[in-house]
């Protein structure tokens, strides 16, 4: 294996950098409680920011430096949790159909455009009022609204490298078509693969703000950023920074992610060699 | 020896079937060189894939018999295919770096593809006239040259000592300076193991100097064949005529390029 690259492109990196941040001081909150905790009272109701409460108090008086570190740590982890089985069942269904062919390759591409009509929030929806609302429901919302998105990248890449002469040589020195697909054909799509899941996860954290905003997803008293947002709605014009921060914070993680997928994709395809 | 009656190949894609061999017949001598030429679209690398019946996308047998050495490969099974292709078949491709996984160094890919390790590896690329054989062995495909990755890709295809080696223009993405050495060595690893070898080709001046027998291909039939000094010294259908005329030396001075309609 040649290893995972990344592009060289200075805001690729910058994002990079945000994004390490973020998820450090999520992990770091988590494990330390330097932060603060989320759920205890810490100051008055609605206090602004200030010296002793950074990004200000909520409506119960609970710090929001603590529950946006939180709502990082929670928003992050469903969606890359969400992606990851995502990933593994979309990336065996895409390899199948791409390199069988066939009549597998339709079946395949059918159940995948059928989940891809759905408009995505509707199936979110949909997806948490048939379950309990919670942290469950939520990943396998995430889950199955970016599992049609990497079976159609994963098939069309497999579709590719299936016809290229290795995958040929390797039949003809006698390997079945299941090796050939392991141990040729899979490692050649993993650079769209990671590139791809990269996507899904600034993706599903939409999703998941989206339905924890509807209050059908994260439960308090956890929090996520969606969840944040949706609290801090009624008091839009007396505390402002109750939506500005998990809303910026929300803002820069996806718009990180996106830009470390940039980074891969420009890092595998060699563009800034 | 090879023997081909009425092969005919469609690629069947989506939108239907694409009719690519019409009915190819030819026999192959044993031990023989055996040119396969002809323009680009004429279906000498689909008839190269089709003896094989490799697992190439959309390539379909529809009719006709594909025999080795008495063996019947069209109506062989999966299982049988694939005993016959490890065993008798080597295939040495046009594109040497995309013959090769450029996820894997060379060694391994010897290993995997031909079952070559430690000293039979280092032997076997030595013989193929690589220099540093071990170096190539840890090297990745985008580390080498296109020669060297042809040579690899040979080495490969002989491993097995294959009765039938097929070679899809070998050295059409190489650098003039090496095609001649790369066909050098494929044609001397060919009669070393005293196989037959079926040699896909544009290069006229190759077939005249390696090849015993020629085939010449156009629009999926074979128009003319037999042995190479009779077809290009005195060639009897008017398309070799126009192949042999089309090539670099044989222009009349002043002579103008005019498209040639020909007819199948």
């Amino acid at each position: 294996m040649r290893g995972i690259r990344f592009s060289r492109d200075p805001l690729s990196l910058a994002a990079a950098a945000l994004l390490v941040v973020l998820l450090f001081c999520g992990l770091l909150g988590a494990l330390t409680g330097v932060f603060g905790n989320p759920s205890a009272l810490a100051d008055l109701p609605l206090q602004p920011p200030s010296l002793s409460q950074p990004f200000g108090t909520d409506n119960l008086g609970r710090s929001l430096l603590a529950r946006t570190v939180a709502a990082i740590q929670q928003s992050v982890l469903l969606s890359t949790a969400a992606v990851l089985i995502a990933t593994i069942v979309g990336a065996a269904f895409g390899l199948v159909a791409g390199y069988v062919g066939g009549l597998v390759d339709d079946v395949i591409g059918r159940l995948a455009d059928t989940l891809f009509s759905f408009p995505a929030i509707v199936l979110a929806i949909l997806i948490s009022a048939l379950f309990q609302p919670g942290a469950a429901s939520a990943i396998a919302a995430v889950t199955l609204i970016t599992l049609p998105a990497v079976i159609r990248v994963v098939r069309a890449e497999a579709m590719a490298v299936a016809g290229r002469d290795y995958v040929v040589q390797s039949r003809i020195a006698g390997a079945s078509a299941l090796y050939a697909m392991i141990v040729h054909v899979a490692p050649n799509i993993l650079g769209a693969v990671i590139v791809q899941a990269a996507y899904s996860i600034s993706f599903g954290m939409i999703i998941e703000s989206g339905i924890s905003f509807l209050g059908l997803g994260v439960q308090p008293p956890a929090a996520s950023l969606g969840s944040l947002l949706f609290d801090a709605r009624p008091y839009l014009p007396l505390a402002p920074w109750l939506v500005f921060v998990p809303g910026l914070v929300l803002a820069l993680t996806i718009l990180s992610i996106n830009l470390v997928g940039d980074g891969l994709k420009a890092g595998f395809e060699g563009s800034d060699a | 020896m090879l023997k081909l009656t009425d092969l005919v190949v469609d690629y069947v894609g989506r939108k239907g079937g694409n009719r690519v061999l019409h009915g190819v017949s030819l026999a192959v001598p044993r031990g023989a060189v055996y040119a396969v030429v002809g323009e680009s679209g004429s279906g000498k690398s689909t008839l190269a894939a089709a003896i094989g019946r490799l697992p190439v996308p959309g390539l379909t047998p529809i009719s006709g018999t594909i025999e080795l050495d008495g063996m019947r490969l069209d109506t062989a099974s999966e299982g049988e295919l694939a005993a016959v292709r490890r065993d008798l078949l080597g295939y040495v491709f046009q594109d040497p770096v995309a013959s090769l996984d450029p996820t894997m160094t060379i060694g391994r890919q010897l290993v995997l593809a031909a079952g070559l390790t430690g000293k039979r590896a280092v032997g076997a690329l030595a013989e193929l006239g690589i220099r540093d054989p071990e170096r190539t062995l840890a090297s990745h495909p985008h580390e080498i040259s296109g020669g060297m990755a042809q040579r690899v890709a040979i080495a490969i295809a002989v491993a097995r000592r294959p009765r039938l080696i097929i070679a899809d223009e070998p050295t059409a993405a190489l650098d003039a300076s090496v095609r001649r050495q790369v066909l050098d060595l494929l044609v001397a690893q060919c009669r070393a193991a005293d196989a037959t070898m079926l040699l896909v080709t544009h290069d006229l001046e190759a077939v005249r100097r390696y090849a015993d027998h020629v085939a010449v291909m156009h629009a999926g039939r074979v128009v003319e064949a037999g042995p190479t000094r009779a077809v290009l010294d005195s060639p009897s259908a008017h398309y070799t005529r126009v192949l042999l005329a089309s090539t670099i030396g044989h222009e009349q001075p002043g002579e103008r390029v005019v498209p040639t309609e020909v007819a199948p």
